[in-house]
């Protein structure tokens, strides 16, 4: 085992962190959290390279040889410590006062929804009900709910559980929340870009957990007026 | 001052001298401190293994989409005891052991203070993992609620079955096991150091042991009270967690976080104390920082019992700022031990050999756990990773990279001690290097997994998730860890026969425990030698003088 290979493998976890990006965000807050990732991820790789340089440094450098005398037996330095205990809190200090600004930001509730959407989660399935018109979309495992919203216009989710305790996440919206119940949840958010996205329960719920998945579908907002006229008449009719 | 003999320190000792030694009935009744931890050790190495192969099934099951090996059920069961096995009857138990075999030898004492509570502690903890584990030969299979066993999936009406039962009843048990394991250790630190051993001079493993003690004692009655509030809810009708009549699963989150959090740093700060023995040794220099690292662990300590709630970021239950800054400020301490042991290599000797490969290996790999831990400790980047990939990756990088890593150099360092006769080395690097590399292909593609999406505890993804190759990646990372464990367990077995002797002091060490003979006699030490500092063996060497005072590691391949 040389120092060459503890470089090798340094490098390649570096390279291997660098490929290690949030996917891109399809809603204003999500947008917010990735900034907010992207400086977490700028901070840990400095102190990743800051304190692996150093430990491969003191492997490499005081290698012990034979014939080796004692080395010379220092064991503190008061100011020394004092600076490394002040440079992680300064730095904490600071990713927590950024973290405190986001979080500000993605759980503000829009004061004025245009759409909103009460979800219930239950084994293992959702049921998806559009205040004001009626619309419910209901799935479960073997049949997989597909809602539609609008882009461009402030939601909101209210979540609910029938039995356990779920989990309501759509990973390119970067945020989730949990669905308690007893407890009245809630996630605002904005959709910026339009397409399918693949939605999950992320708290484990028992059996068929990881078949309760929803689709989402992201669509202008006459597209989804159509959409949602089109359901009331579908649902007038049934 | 003079050099103290044992046996005229009046500790009350049970008497071994009675019984055929090395029986099965010895090992069933032995009150030694040592037999004990040995049992410890062994019990868990066991427990590891059969967690170990419950996560190579959860790995083959995952190279592919589709159900190909086992169902829904099974495999919901598979990463239940999987995590329980590992946390409860390995992780903790094992430094139990090397606590119960080297703090009595450390502080210079014949014995823990409570020998036969300490032998109740063992076996309270070994019918607990069986009772545990036990589910698995019911009808309806064993436990399937996860390790955290969330409330209200855990009740009667969502998991009915004796599953659910024997696993909240064996981990009762080991939880009391803990109890009164962490009474004893802190008796026997507080009461029984050989004269001459201040607190300030006692081993950073001594005082890591110690403050692990102090968390168990604050946290497992949490977490025993918990379980006897859901072993009512299920049997005998109450309704603590159940929200239809009044009860409240959010209750069982802040019960089982305020004993889970604080439950990684006692799977943690014991091998800290582990690599704070080994690091100064193998660079043949005095710990940096003896106070600061004293001061570290004592702070991590405090702060962890403020932190669980960051397990709960997005329940919408919690005060998300207060929690979140608790748990950037606990990485202050951790921070301040990383610069402390490569303040400790600066300008040493370094040798590496097994004990110092695989701390260094726990350097590297801990530093990844404990950078990615501070992502999760910011809300908004959490409302994305939680319950992901993302997660399990860094809790294997704490628990795997930093505990386990540790764990290995404990035994790489110490099992010469316990038994007489050094590991081979060359054996020990090949475990070395197959474990490291196969560790990160397991772990490191779940970051990349878990921030692109896919969540955990799930049996099964779908082929357009895109997250076949990593998975698949990650499943020959596993195949590459059985291997390096199977090489670790040739290696015990060969060297056990045939290893070198070890002497009393392989490795040029400084604590009591390499003061005895290798193995230590029944009452640990036939001559204590005098105490000054905390590296009272290092001291000895050098007043006694001659070629090498100075010591260092002897062992195989040290040229």
């Amino acid at each position: 085992m040389s120092t060459k290979q503890r470089l090798i493998l340094a490098a390649a976890c570096v390279a291997a962190m660098l490929s290690a990006c949030v996917p891109e965000p399809a809603d204003v807050q999500g947008a917010s959290v990735e900034r907010l990732y992207t400086i977490f991820f700028i901070v840990a790789a400095v102190v990743f390279a800051l304190v692996a340089g150093l430990i491969t440094w003191s492997l490499v450098r005081y290698r012990a040889k034979p014939g080796d005398e004692l080395p010379e037996q220092f064991d503190r330095n008061l100011k020394l410590e004092l600076t490394w205990f002040a440079i992680p809190l300064a730095t904490v200090v600071v990713l927590f006062v950024l973290s405190a600004g986001v979080l500000g930001e993605v759980n503000a509730e829009s004061p004025d929804p245009s759409v909103i959407v009460n979800v219930e989660g239950y084994q293992w399935g959702w049921r998806f009900t559009y205040e004001g018109s009626g619309v419910e979309v209901i799935g479960d495992a073997d049949d997989r709910p597909e809602i539609v919203l609008p882009v461009g216009r402030p939601l909101t989710f209210t979540l609910d559980s029938a039995d356990v305790v779920h989990s309501f996440w759509v990973p390119r919206f970067l945020i989730k929340r949990d669905m308690v119940p007893g407890q009245q949840n809630s996630l605002s958010l904005t959709i910026s870009d339009a397409g399918v996205y693949r939605g999950v329960c992320t708290e484990f719920c028992g059996l068929l957990h990881s078949k309760m998945n929803f689709v989402l579908r992201a669509v202008p907002p006459a597209q989804f007026e159509s959409w949602l006229e089109e359901q009331r008449t579908i649902d007038g009719d049934g | 001052m003079a050099t103290v003999d044992s046996r005229e320190r009046g500790t009350a000792v049970a008497p071994q001298h009675d019984r055929p030694k090395g029986g099965v009935v010895d090992w069933l009744t032995t009150t030694d401190h040592k037999k004990i931890g040995i049992l410890y050790l062994v019990s868990a190495v066991g427990f590891f293994l059969f967690s170990g192969l419950l996560s190579l099934v959860i790995r083959a099951e995952l190279a592919a989409p589709g159900l190909q090996i086992v169902g829904h059920q099974e495999y919901n069961e598979l990463f239940t005891m999987h995590g329980t096995g590992m946390v409860f009857f390995f992780v903790v138990p094992t430094a139990i052991g090397l606590g119960n075999y080297f703090v009595p030898l450390q502080i210079g004492a014949p014995d823990v203070a409570y020998p036969r509570l300490n032998a109740f502690t063992y076996w309270l903890y070994i019918a607990g993992g069986l009772i545990t584990f036990s589910g698995f030969l019911t009808a309806g299979g064993a436990a399937a609620v996860g390790w955290t066993g969330y409330a209200p999936l855990s009740s009667n009406t969502f998991s009915p079955g004796a599953g659910v039962d024997l696993w909240i009843v064996g981990l009762l048990l080991s939880g009391v096991s803990g109890i009164l394991g962490a009474i004893n250790f802190m008796a026997t630190i507080f009461g029984m150091r050989v004269p001459g051993m201040t607190m300030f001079r006692m081993p950073i493993f001594c005082w890591n042991i110690l403050v692990t003690s102090g968390l168990i004692l604050f946290t497992f009655p949490v977490l025993s009270a918990a379980f006897a509030m859901l072993y009512i809810d299920r049997q005998i009708g109450g309704f603590f967690f159940d929200p239809s009549a009044g009860g409240d699963p959010i209750l069982w989150q802040h019960l089982f976080w305020f004993f889970g959090h604080p439950e990684v740093y006692i799977m943690i700060l014991p091998f800290f104390g582990v690599v704070t023995e080994i690091i100064p040794v193998f660079s043949r220099k005095p710990v940096f920082g003896y106070s600061g690292f004293v001061f570290a662990t004592l702070l991590i300590g405090g702060y962890s019992l403020s932190v669980w709630a960051h397990h709960m970021f997005t329940t919408g239950a919690v005060n998300n700022p207060f929690f979140a800054a608790t748990s950037m400020i606990i990485a202050v301490p951790t921070g301040v031990k990383f610069f402390n042991w490569i303040a400790t290599m600066w300008r040493g000797k370094i040798s590496m050999q097994t004990p110092m490969l695989f701390s260094v290996g726990f350097l590297f790999m801990f530093l990844i756990g404990g950078i990615t831990g501070v992502f999760l400790a910011s809300p908004p980047i959490d409302y994305h990773v939680h319950d992901t990939y993302y997660v399990v990756a860094h809790f294997h990088y704490v628990l795997f990279g930093g505990s386990v890593f540790a764990i290995f150099a404990a035994f790489y360092y110490w099992i010469p001690k316990i038994s007489g006769r050094l590991m081979n080395e060359g054996l020990g690097k090949l475990h070395f290097w197959l474990l490291i590399i196969g560790f990160n292909m397991t772990f490191f593609p779940m970051h990349v997994l878990g921030l692109n999406g896919m969540n955990r505890r799930i049996a099964d993804y779908s082929s357009a998730s895109g997250f076949q190759p990593l998975n698949i990646l990650a499943t020959a990372g596993a195949g590459i860890l059985a291997l390096a464990v199977t090489v670790f367990l040739i290696n015990f077995f060969v060297s056990m026969r045939k290893g070198e002797p070890a002497g009393d002091d392989p490795w040029g060490g400084y604590s009591l425990e390499w003061a005895t003979t290798s193995p230590p006699p029944p009452h640990n030490f036939h001559r204590i030698p005098p105490v000054h500092s905390e590296r009272p063996v290092f001291d000895d060497r050098a007043n006694r003088g001659g070629a090498g005072a100075g010591g260092g590691p002897r062992g195989p391949g040290s040229g």
